[in-house]
């Protein structure tokens, strides 16, 4: 048995990684996998470059901003697969009396950008980290209704388990967080769903896993085995039939509300779910997108190479 | 600034700190957001227990916002890799802000990383010597209930359980506890 430390955060599209675990898939491939829940996403980033960690499931843009130093410090992570796409909700607080029952973007996103012209200070709106999909398709979603995100509101970072809380003490005015945050603080009627994600870009790419470079220049076999693994796993959690299960299990492992997990998974009753169908390689046309976007805010500077969007992207499969 | 929740630890590193360096240390108000408390206090050096999930708000504190002034950066010394696994293993980390030098902050880190081991190594000590006093009495459990129900001597039922062990690959303890768990569902049945 190969040991394996693998790296998750408490939210839905962890899913994978606990199925995987409960269900011996981990076993069967001969890995010994670990699961080191980390209460932020600086703590997966340190670990995998410290080798605290050998495998991560991470947010797709932050892999992306350590291979290309944003981030100290700089590591080129391989990143073999893909484990999630959409999952992430806009959510606002009581403060922002605009309708939340329009499904389309760019109505929604009409009716924020009224509502902000007449503010005096600009609302602070969180985020679950800086080099985020969250941040990425928050700002593209305002810019494309005029807002500036940088200007008209002010993007602050919350950790995802910890937005409803500041949602609800009115310390924030909304925010964009991944499942299960936003069913939950709309269970808890601290705020409304306004947008799922995917209708701000159909099917984005969510999480990734990704490897410690150390670890996967000296494991090539065990990584391969983890990714398969972990694509069984990901073909259980994306049958609907099979997600009471799931969302028992992320409630025991990592201690998630059951029932707002449950709606974000497949045929759950939410407006966002998680879709977990993306099993295989990265694919190489959301990366190229989430490094245009981080390019357009300036993340990418000019004295930075030019990206190639196939940098950090290995295929292990 | 110093980021910890745990009082005992903080209280500890604020007199170590003192103690050696002509150091101010400042903390963060109750309720009070990690980044709002950097800006307030525009602090050196923020040390960070990296069990706080608000970790993630101090990561690129110049990106999200134009207007504020301090940069703010993770410590990172890449020549001495064995120090930041050192660092990450204890669960500190250390930001720079504004244009304070690594050399100025290694010594900082250097004693919290110290101080958060010897607690850490503390805790690990405590846990081990109270899972051992668990294991004991449920060893002692078992053999009482071997010697009620078979009949068996001290030696003797602790003898069953070490062959039971051996023969099963577990250790004495497992055996003890799955003979208790069997044991009180035939007695609740």
């Amino acid at each position: 048995m190969i040991p394996i430390r693998l790296g998750i955060v408490r939210l839905v599209d962890s899913a994978p990684a606990v199925v995987g675990d409960a269900e011996g898939l981990f076993a069967a491939e001969g890995l010994d996998v670990t699961l080191h829940v980390e209460p932020s996403w600086a703590n997966i980033a340190d670990k995998l470059a410290w080798s605290a960690l050998d495998a991560a499931i991470i947010v797709a843009p932050l892999a992306l901003a350590m291979s290309l130093g944003l981030r100290e410090p700089k590591r080129r992570l391989p990143v073999p697969m893909g484990i999630s796409r959409g999952g992430n909700s806009i959510v606002v607080g009581p403060a922002v009396d605009i309708d939340t029952q329009t499904t389309d973007a760019t109505q929604a996103a009409q009716a924020f950008a009224a509502w902000l012209r007449g503010q005096r200070t600009p609302p602070r709106f969180a985020v679950v980290h800086v080099f985020s999909t969250h941040n990425l398709l928050l700002r593209h979603w305002l810019a494309a209704a005029g807002v500036d995100p940088d200007r008209d509101l002010e993007i602050v970072v919350v950790p995802p388990e910890r937005v409803v809380d500041a949602l609800d003490a009115g310390r924030i005015a909304g925010f964009c967080a991944g499942a299960p945050w936003g069913e939950r603080a709309a269970e808890l009627g601290a705020g409304r769903v306004l947008l799922g994600t995917s209708s701000i870009r159909p099917d984005h790419l969510e999480k990734v896993l990704a490897l410690a470079p150390d670890w996967r220049a000296a494991n090539r076999d065990a990584a391969a085995a983890l990714c398969r693994a972990l694509a069984s796993a990901q073909a259980a959690c994306a049958r609907a039939d099979r997600a009471d299960a799931v969302a028992a299990l992320l409630a025991q492992r990592l201690d998630l509300p059951v029932a707002a997990a449950r709606r974000a998974l497949p045929g759950g009753a939410a407006r966002e779910h998680v879709r977990f169908a993306a099993a295989g390689p990265v694919p190489q046309d959301e990366i190229a997108w989430l490094l245009g976007e981080m390019r357009r805010w300036s993340w990418i500077r000019d004295h930075e190479p030019p990206p190639d969007p196939a940098t950090p992207v290995e295929d292990t499969f | 600034m110093l980021a910890d929740d745990d009082e005992h630890r903080a209280r500890a590193l604020v007199d170590t700190l003192t103690r050696e360096a002509p150091v101010t240390v400042v903390g963060i108000a109750p309720g009070e957001m990690l980044p709002d408390a950097v800006i307030r206090h525009a602090p050196d050096v923020v040390l960070v227990d990296m069990t706080r999930p608000d970790r993630d708000a101090l990561e690129g504190l110049r990106v999200l916002s134009r207007e504020r002034p301090h940069p703010v950066v993770l410590f990172v010394d890449e020549d001495d890799t064995s120090f930041m696994e050192e660092a990450i293993g204890a669960g500190v980390c250390s930001y720079n802000v504004g244009s304070i030098a690594n050399a100025e902050v290694k010594p900082i880190l250097r004693a919290a990383v110290a101080l958060f081991r010897q607690l850490q190594a503390t805790r690990t000590a405590l846990e081990t010597a109270e899972a051992r006093l668990r294991e004991r009495a449920l060893l002692d459990r078992a053999k009482q209930l071997l010697m009620r129900d078979r009949r068996l001597t001290e030696p003797q039922a602790h003898r069953w359980l070490q062959k039971r062990a051996m023969a099963g690959g577990q250790r004495m303890v497992d055996v003890a506890e799955a003979l208790l768990g069997q044991t009180e569902r035939k007695e609740t049945r």
